[in-house]
């Protein structure tokens, strides 16, 4: 085991366990209130007209159904496309959607190149039939994937800087981010560019880290995409950048969380013990002393006496 | 033509730390034009200034206009006090024992936001402002933002202020950002837009509830006038039960007298099959609409009553806009007097934000909920159930239909009101854009009962400018003189409310013929057997 597969492993684990420690606080945070927002597409027979079942009477007795086909045809466009800054920021819409979808070949790319080299540890031949059209598909993947994401990327490091709304509310991390991205689209496109080996090169990478083997020698290009690529694994979780999974529980769990509390439900059981715990909030009109909780709470009114006010 | 960014607003999020007189300045010539005959300024009525005494008396260095009206502490002892208690509150709004109703939205909202500033042209009050920089919905989730990261959120300070940028929590920050939270209606058009699913209006909901539920800090109409009122005597109005039943005694004889058949409204039924439970508002300001409602359910031979116990007849919840706790409250109230009567549903009247507030929002507030439903979907059922004739002629005149927040984008509840228009209003029209992406009323999150100092100039020119620009767009095809009465058709009460207010403040009526009301007075004006219509123009 070289060096090389060292800092790999390392880096995986770190964006493995920060990425699930990020997904386990938010799912261990407490049921909240209902917060969903219209649209919601899981609404059969409604969602065209943004409806929802409160449009029937009695609509507790009748079927909530959900049609999940519906989710996903609102969020493979959504994911794919950008389609909600299509709709609404149609000026940002390509440079971020070059970004991202670069993002996205290069990630099938990655798959591909690693299954490939799986296949190849195996002891399949690459270089004949179905499997070499796939090693050959690899760097134009790598090629069009890169010049997009670079593309997109120095027209959105641009707007950071000069658009009105951005460039008020940019962090220098916004710049390093794209900087950092652009670095990794950069030397993607260059390493598959410049590399008349490429397919091979990558290829042979992956099968020397999945097996634990030698890994062949590569240019000084490769070497800089494989360092900007871990370093982004490391540095992805601790960022802005995680709502490429926490999308999920922004749409899931909050905009389309719809699930009403009924009488003997599955949520009831979550919402005694939110409602058991102790509040602290310190405005008088609570009447929170540490140890009553939401329900001991709410039997009161607000009304405070002058006297209290004034202390 | 471009987008014109107006100069006075905030340049960065850093200036609302930095003392100075005022933050932010609105010059009416820099708010988009409305049109014709709305469309000259000198014609329009002004924008009042503040008092000398109101900024002696209160913090009033945010803009031009105050809503929450927070005084001035009277030593910078005390200001310090209430940046630590305030310091206090942030930790708070972040722990599941204080804020389990809102955490996990919140946590998302707040470390997710990519900051692109796609949600921005989607906020009506932005965008009418003239693009005013404080306006911008991102501005104050941006501070609330800072502030997490640097002092709530675990990890590498530096890391944190690399990630987020930097801001500086003192007094000067924390009076104007409790000002600013009642710049926004709430009304989450900029959330839809979100690609990530950030939400400014959750973000702007729970600074409210911040300084409400740690500092005591609420504007006076929704809270000691509201919730505690509520409460306290009843209704948000001031009505006890003695003055309310006198006045729905009063509304039943004048429909009597003008349908020509008996309404009554039935007290405390025990068993009834629905209880009825409105915006006591509308007693005072809208009797006919209660009446329609008696008159409707009536003829559909529904068992149901209203209820006179503390505020068992009013169904508003002001906590919905700035306090969980007070929300709490008000909904068990009502769910304790349903379930008192055992009745066996309880229908919410033509009110947004209380169907929001008591059909979801407060869905999880308790165990052993009694069902909810709009009235606008039991009315839908009533007019096509053929028990009630109708003559959809007595409504020949222009209506559109205005979509409240909190029961179309907020619900869900869209067509009922649409089925009932298409067939009984033969010249009902869109607005554009409608359903779930309409525009608030500009009186969303309590903003239509409140009106102390300037705050209904402000809202008039800025919040509501986007509603009356589409009440006038939807009726260009027609006459716009006075001769051709107009309806604007608005199911809830806050947004009758702030559509009364805006189309007396341009002088709609009287310029261009532009009535508004609710829908069940629509419906009842065309029932076939009643003597009189309901609608009468020289009354409204």
């Amino acid at each position: 085991m070289s060096i090389l597969h060292g800092l790999v492993i390392l880096s995986l684990v770190i964006f493995i366990a920060a990425i699930v420690a990020r997904a386990v606080r938010i799912m261990r945070t407490p049921i909240h209130l209902r917060w969903e927002l219209y649209p919601v597409p899981h609404e059969k027979g409604r969602a065209a007209h943004g409806g929802s079942m409160l449009e029937e009477t009695d609509w507790w007795t009748k079927s909530k159904d959900k049609d999940h086909l519906g989710e996903l045809g609102v969020m493979i466009p959504e994911i794919l496309l950008l389609k909600g800054v299509w709709e609404h920021n149609r000026k940002l819409w390509f440079s971020s959607w070059g970004m991202h979808f670069g993002l996205y070949l290069l990630i099938g790319h990655l798959a591909l190149v690693t299954l490939l080299g799986i296949l190849g540890v195996a002891g399949l031949d690459l270089s004949t039939g179905f499997l070499s059209i796939l090693v050959s598909l690899l760097k134009a993947l790598a090629i069009v994937g890169g010049a997009l994401g670079l593309l997109g990327s120095v027209i959105l490091f641009v707007m950071r800087l000069s658009d009105n709304g951005m460039k008020r509310f940019a962090s220098p991390s916004h710049f390093v981010n794209l900087i950092h991205l652009g670095a990794i689209y950069l030397t993607t496109l260059l390493w598959a560019l410049l590399d008349p080996q490429y397919a091979l090169h990558s290829v042979g990478l992956l099968a020397g880290l999945v097996s634990f083997g030698e890994i062949p020698a590569l240019p000084v290009v490769g070497y800089v995409n494989i360092a900007v690529v871990l370093l982004f694994f490391v540095y992805l979780p601790f960022t802005h950048m995680t709502h490429f999974f926490t999308k999920y529980f922004t749409y899931h769990e909050v905009r389309w969380e719809d699930e009403p509390n009924m009488p003997g439900g599955p949520l009831e059981g979550k919402i005694a013990a939110a409602v058991s715990q102790p509040v602290t909030w310190a405005a008088p009109h609570i009447g929170a002393d540490g140890k009553k909780n939401w329900v001991d709470l709410v039997s009161g009114t607000g009304k405070v006496d002058d006297e209290k006010k004034e202390a | 033509m471009g987008v014109v960014y107006c100069s006075c607003g905030p340049a960065n999020v850093k200036e609302m730390s930095e003392p100075s007189e005022q933050l932010a300045h609105v010059e009416l010539k820099d708010l988009p034009p409305l049109p014709p005959p709305y469309d000259n300024i000198e014609e329009l009525p002004g924008f009042k200034k503040l008092k000398d005494e109101t900024r002696e008396e209160y913090e009033a260095s945010l803009d031009d206009t105050l809503a929450a009206s927070l005084k001035k502490p009277k030593s910078e002892e005390e200001e310090k006090e209430m940046v630590e208690r305030f310091l206090s509150g942030l930790h708070k709004l972040f722990t599941k024992e204080n804020n389990w109703t809102f955490l996990q939205p919140l946590l998302l909202s707040m470390e997710h936001c990519a900051k692109c500033q796609t949600c921005v042209e989607d906020c009506p009050i932005y965008e009418e402002s003239g693009h005013n920089e404080l306006y911008r919905p991102t501005y104050r989730s941006e501070i609330l933002r800072r502030l997490y990261f640097k002092y709530v959120k675990n990890g590498n300070k530096w890391f944190n202020t690399f990630q987020q940028g930097g801001i500086e929590l003192n007094w000067t920050l924390i009076s104007r950002l409790f000002e600013l939270s009642y710049r926004c209606t709430l009304c989450r058009r900029c959330a839809q837009s979100c690609p990530i699913g950030v939400d400014n209006g959750l973000i702007t909901h729970e600074l409210r509830k911040l300084f409400s539920q740690e500092l005591g800090w609420s504007p006076e109409e929704l809270h000691g006038k509201g919730t505690i009122q509520q409460m306290e005597v009843g209704s948000s109005t001031g009505m006890n039960k003695m003055v309310v039943m006198d006045n729905i005694e009063f509304i039943d004889d004048d429909m009597t007298d003008r349908v020509g058949f008996d309404v009554k409204t039935p007290w405390d039924v025990e068993g009834a099959d629905v209880l009825l439970l409105e915006n006591a508002g509308e007693f005072l300001a809208w009797p006919e609409n209660h009446g329609c409602s008696s008159i409707l359910l009536d003829a559909a031979g529904i068992s149901w009553t209203m209820s006179s116990e503390l505020a068992g007849y009013d169904g508003v919840n002001y906590g919905l806009f700035y306090d969980d706790v007070q929300l709490a409250r008000v909904a068990t109230r009502h769910f304790e007097i349903a379930k008192k009567l055992g009745v066996k549903k309880i229908v919410m009247g033509e009110c947004g934000h209380e169907t929001k507030a008591l059909g979801v929002i407060a869905d999880r507030v308790g165990i052993g909920n009694i069902p909810r439903e709009s009235i606008l979907t039991l009315m839908r059922d009533i007019v096509f159930s053929g028990k009630i004739k109708f003559n959809p002629e007595k409504n020949d005149f222009p209506v559109t239909l205005h979509d409240p927040c909190n029961i179309v984008r907020n619900l869900g509840i869209v067509q009922p009101q649409r089925d009932i228009l298409n067939y009984l209003a033969p010249r009902f029209r869109e607005m554009t854009p409608h359903g779930v992406r309409n525009y608030c009323c500009g009186g969303g999150s309590g903003f239509a009962i409140m009106s102390k100092n300037n705050f209904l100039d402000w809202r008039n020119h800025i919040s509501s400018r986007r509603k009356f620009r589409q009440i006038l767009e939807a009726f260009q095809d027609e006459d716009m003189s006075p001769e051709t009465k107009k309806y604007v058709c608005a199911p809830c009460s806050n947004c009758k409310g702030s559509i009364r207010d805006m189309l007396d403040f341009y002088g709609a009526k009287e310029k261009s013929g532009i009535y508004y009301g609710g829908l069940v007075e629509l419906i009842v004006n065309a029932m076939e057997d009643a003597r009189e219509p309901i609608l009468d123009w020289d009354m409204m």
